[in-house]
């Protein structure tokens, strides 16, 4: 257990650790959870929005049970939320497999290769900027190799993703189950 | 009604080098099979032909990533059984090379491979245990992907028969009904006509 003196130490030291300061780097530290987009509510867009209703009436028929309604809508939303997270997987494989990685190649690593950068232009000296790695040339360029070696590549994205899918998978289920006990039970469970 | 229902369900996003009339052929089999009636089975059946795809696609994949390593694995392989006592592994390092890279092409190097393997009791299956120990982590998330989707695929398996377990038995108890108020009622207003008595 740490002591009292620690503790104190700890907090002055998180007092100093405030983030990101310049605009730029706010600006990146903003977009730290976005990879894919999955945590947007998936009614904002106009065109899901318009299948998440025709699918809500396939489900549910001509009923105007707001109960049975609004659980075919729960199966609808599961649904298309599965379809999305797939999209989603097939896209990140798309990117890999084009670019061979998520990321735009960097020109620097870390920030310590910035300074040393700008002390040797300090210095009077004309640096050389290092070569991007164009990871894209490490590509097989035969399929089935090159989709086999995209995947590999975004493996830890797939993983996070089956998360996602998963979870939808679950919410459809559950909706199903409720769904069906309306329908056989109504009002009284 | 069942095109119908398939232009309602999202379309499985396929990678440019999959074909989609195999998808198509992969479900229709799972239709044959399950017969799918209504949308929630069809979805089901969409769901179980998705995973089942994306299970196939990711053991591709698994074949592939080992099949890469192959080379790599022989060189270093070869690199330990080549070096003689007092020597380092760079020694040995260009003969391992060539012979490696003539194992894929050449007869006599892979006979070649094999003597020298079957001098320490080893076959080509060596190689492979080499060239999947070197895949290990990759093919450890890949074998766990491939767990959780095949436990999703028995569990909407399951889904649609206790699906349609529920569904027989409302059709039993509104069956009952219709016998007990010796009236007709038909099934499909049964949850709106429970709805407006409440």
């Amino acid at each position: 257990m740490a002591s009292e003196g620690q503790i104190a130490a700890n907090r002055r030291n998180a007092r100093k650790s405030t983030g990101p300061r310049s605009g730029a780097g706010k600006k990146r530290a903003s977009r730290n959870a976005y990879r894919h987009g999955l945590t947007l509510s998936i009614t904002s867009s106009a065109a899901y929005a318009k299948q998440l209703d025709r699918l809500v009436r396939e489900i549910a028929g001509n009923t105007e049970d707001p109960i049975l309604l609004e659980r075919a809508r729960a199966i609808a939303q599961a649904e298309l939320e599965l379809a999305r997270v797939r999209r989603v997987k097939v896209a990140l494989i798309e990117r890999a497999s084009a670019f061979g990685e998520l990321d735009p190649p960097q020109a620097f690593s870390s920030v310590t290769q910035i300074i040393r950068l700008l002390n040797a232009i300090d210095r009077g000296r004309v640096p050389s900027f290092p070569e991007p790695v164009d990871s894209s040339a490490t590509m097989p360029s035969q399929e089935p190799d090159r989709s086999a070696e995209a995947i590999r590549r975004v493996l830890p994205e797939l993983r996070k993703l089956d998360r996602y899918e998963r979870r939808a998978a679950a919410q459809r289920e559950r909706a199903v189950l409720e769904l069906s006990d309306r329908i056989k039970y109504g009002d009284n469970p | 009604m069942r095109r119908n229902e398939l232009t309602l369900l999202p379309k499985l996003p396929l990678l440019i080098t999959e074909a989609a009339d195999e998808f198509d052929a992969l479900r229709d089999a799972f239709e044959q099979e399950i017969k799918p009636r209504g949308i929630i089975e069809h979805m089901y059946v969409h769901d179980i032909s998705s995973i089942v795809w994306e299970i196939l696609r990711l053991r591709r994949c698994k074949v592939v990533i080992i099949n890469s390593a192959f080379r790599s694995a022989l060189q270093d392989l070869l690199k330990q059984v080549l070096r003689q006592p007092g020597q380092y592994e760079h020694h040995v390092e260009g003969e391992a090379q060539i012979l490696a890279q003539s194992w894929f092409t050449d007869q006599e190097a892979k006979k070649q491979v094999s003597e020298i393997l079957s001098g320490f009791d080893l076959d080509e299956s060596a190689i492979e245990a080499e060239a999947i120990t070197r895949s290990s982590s990759d093919l450890e998330v890949l074998d766990r992907m491939l767990t959780s989707l095949e436990s999703r695929r028995n569990k909407a398996l399951g889904c649609v028969a206790e699906y349609r377990a529920n569904l027989a038995q409302q059709l039993r108890d509104s069956a009952d009904r219709i016998i007990d108020a010796k009236g007709v009622l038909r099934l499909e207003d049964a949850a709106s006509e429970r709805s407006t008595a409440a």
